[in-house]
């Protein structure tokens, strides 16, 4: 029984490239739900898989080239293996895209309000003056000045930040229930980072859509996420509501990735690095494929070499999953950290 | 040559690019001022970080300082000497003592050299190590965390972290005494970062290297850097110690970068900060505003900005006070004003992050 507020329900998911090297596992047996009014954030670095299976509910990957399996389903309809004409009806509606790069998302030779008018266009029948006139509209909503004017210009009229003010607009003008971003802001300077991050969460606030934010950033996510999915290796790793998980990470990469990033409100004397690297995808490690590198591994015995670790609730606290063989992973980690 | 005279010693740095553009039928010269006139030094063993946004200008006073590029004006001093204009030969000399380490580990190493003839290369051309090439290269790798099976390796057979530490390598060969490294970990995987900055840091003591830092990451700038020059625009608006700079800020722009730059802290029980968002986008570098470059930008702008563009100067140092021989504080702005509270606070103990 799926509750009202879940625009996204994703079970199983899996996502593989045949190549010539071998099949890319890109994505493996993820699982997760989106709600109405609520920011999930997607963490992970390149390789995890967080963009792929962004792009998947969307139904973006070509069939040829990939193995999708698992289910999505948005609004209760089903993405995996969806007919295109089904997925143009879904996308823009009820989901929609904005992307890192808005200079090679946005098309170079139209007029920045015609292609947010013709998005609207193509799901709704109305003439084109007043579909120009919501384009509009949507400019001047997503905060970029003279939007009258701003309307008829091109896109590489405008700077990186009104660039993705106009991709934002572009993906909210048909009301999407969900609106799923790929590292939006990844390519901004701070400054402007923070305005996009918060025109996000009023945009989501006013409309009371779901907000998928995909991004390698975990301060961002402290930021700006109610929950957090953490993926290493195509496998979601953690999940939970995005406070507790950063406060009290649970899986031993997740509290990996916290002690070594430099904050700027705090002088550290040391970083404390993972050691190794992201392993490659065509041969992921067996067992778990963070167990390279994990602090935690050697004390384990065989099993985190042997033996993927299920994804399972996480033992002593609500509303968390992880997938890590630790019996009391929170606990382990807070009397690691204390001995440290 | 004294102990507190410093090693790099940069005055009115100017660096202006001219180009021409078309407006309306005309033809016209139009003039970026990507360096516009700034002064700073580094001493010996210092670290001294340059941040700002894009287009501020820190790159280019990173090839400057290195004389990849040549400035338009103002000197840059090396133990001294004026380097500023000096041709090759003399470059040469001057290029043992001051290395860059660049931002893409990918497009900074030749794909065609294997890694050995890549750290060989800087040997041979200053005549360093005659007749034992092989073993320096082997004590260079292993100074980085490579072994020295990687000499015969091509670089695509790397990671991002690997390469950035063979670019590393690279400067270290020639055992100069300052490394100006722009960017070197944002190009890397957030798990990598931490590794490559560690590896500088135990570089920087153990061979007391001295380094100019230019990142926008301003908590990879705090954790790495004595000294911060805050640039806007092709100036510099605010220089001090790490200390000044991220607790007492007096610039609007600094506070501003400050309480935009996203904190992990901020979900660990530290105490909220100042919230301050600029409305607008960066100023164009080719037709800056008059006056206080910041002004567009600014909420505390008044007539005498438009009109007069505030010089860098000294203030009275506030909050903690500044450890024996550092700089001074200095800022361009007409109303300086100390704002503590645009970083968060982190409680006292820090949590279980950092025992």
């Amino acid at each position: 029984m799926t509750p009202a507020d879940v625009v996204l329900e994703v079970t199983d998911l899996s996502v593989a490239f045949p190549t010539e090297d071998g099949v890319v596992r890109a994505v493996s047996g993820l699982s997760y739900q989106a709600r109405l009014g609520r920011t999930l954030a997607i963490v992970g670095e390149s390789g995890s898989g967080k963009s792929v299976a962004g792009m998947a509910v969307l139904g973006l990957h070509d069939p040829r080239r990939t193995r999708t399996t698992g289910s999505i389903r948005l609004e209760g309809e089903e993405v995996v293996g969806a007919s295109e004409w089904t997925l143009q009806a879904l996308r823009s509606t009820t989901a929609a895209m904005v992307f890192q790069d808005p200079m090679s998302s946005l098309h170079p030779f139209h007029r920045v309000g015609r292609q947010v008018a013709e998005a609207y266009l193509a799901h709704h029948s109305v003439s084109k003056a007043v579909a120009h006139q919501r384009a509009v509209e949507m400019l001047d909503r997503v905060g970029i000045p003279n939007p009258h004017r701003r309307a008829n210009q091109f896109p590489h009229e405008f700077s990186g930040g009104m660039r993705q003010r106009a991709m934002i607009a572009l993906g909210l003008v048909n009301n999407p229930r969900l609106l799923i971003a790929d590292e939006p802001t990844t390519a901004l300077d701070v400054t402007v980072q923070a305005q996009i991050l918060d025109l996000l969460g009023d945009l989501r606030r006013e409309f009371g859509s779901a907000v998928i934010l995909i991004t390698h950033d975990l301060a961002v996510v402290a930021e700006t996420a109610d929950d957090l999915l953490v993926m290493y290796a195509g496998r979601a790793v953690e999940q939970g509501p995005a406070r507790e998980v950063l406060s009290r990470p649970s899986h031993p990469y997740t509290e990996a990735l916290l002690r070594s990033i430099p904050s700027p409100s705090e002088d550290a004397a040391q970083l404390r690095p993972i050691r190794g690297a992201p392993p490659s995808l065509l041969t992921p490690p067996p067992g778990c494929s963070f167990h390279p590198r994990c602090a935690f591994s050697d004390g384990m015995g065989a099993v985190c070499r042997t033996d993927a670790p299920a994804w399972r609730p996480t033992p002593g606290v609500v509303n968390r999953h992880l997938r890590c063989h630790l019996a009391d992973p929170v606990a382990a980690i807070e009397i690691a950290g204390g001995a440290r | 040559m004294s102990e507190t005279s410093p090693l790099l010693r940069v005055t009115g740095l100017v660096r202006h690019f001219p180009f021409r553009e078309m407006q309306g039928l005309r033809m016209t010269t139009a003039t970026v001022k990507a360096v516009d006139g700034i002064d700073f030094s580094v001493r010996a063993g210092r670290t001294l970080g340059i941040v700002g946004e894009s287009g501020c200008g820190k790159s280019t006073t990173a090839r400057l300082l290195t004389r990849l590029d040549e400035p338009t004006g103002g000197r840059i001093e090396f133990r001294g000497r004026d380097i500023s204009h000096v041709g090759e030969s003399q470059l040469r000399s001057f290029r043992r003592d001051v290395q860059m380490v660049f931002q893409d580990p990918y497009s900074s190493l030749n794909p065609r050299h294997t890694v050995g003839s890549i750290l060989r290369t800087p040997l041979r051309v200053h005549g360093l190590h005659p007749g034992r090439e092989k073993a320096r290269v082997r004590e260079l790798l292993e100074l980085v965390g490579l072994g020295p099976e990687h000499a015969n390796r091509y670089p695509s057979e790397f990671s991002g972290g690997q390469r950035q530490r063979i670019g590393i390598a690279r400067a270290l060969a020639v055992e100069p005494r300052l490394i100006v490294a722009d960017e070197p970990v944002s190009a890397l995987d957030v798990s990598i970062q931490a590794q490559v900055m560690n590896l500088l840091a135990t570089l920087r003591t153990e061979l007391g290297l001295a380094f100019v830092l230019v990142a926008h990451d301003l908590g990879v700038v705090r954790h790495f850097c004595d000294e911060v020059a805050v640039m806007h625009l092709g100036k510099v608006v605010e220089h001090g110690e790490r200390r000044q700079i991220y607790a007492a800020p007096v610039h609007p722009y600094t506070q501003a970068l400050l309480s935009a730059a996203p904190d992990i802290n901020v979900v660990r029980g530290a105490a909220p900060r100042e919230r301050i968002r600029l409305v607008g986008d960066v100023p164009s570098p080719i037709d800056p505003p008059s006056g206080c470059h910041f002004r567009t930008r600014c909420w505390k702008v008044r007539e005498v900005c438009h009109r007069q563009e505030p010089p860098l100067v000294s203030v009275e140092p506030v909050g903690p006070p500044a450890p024996p021989g550092s700089g001074p504080h200095r800022h361009a702005c007409h109303f300086p004003e100390v704002r503590s509270r645009v970083v968060a606070q982190p409680p006292a103990g820090a949590g279980p992050r950092r025992p």
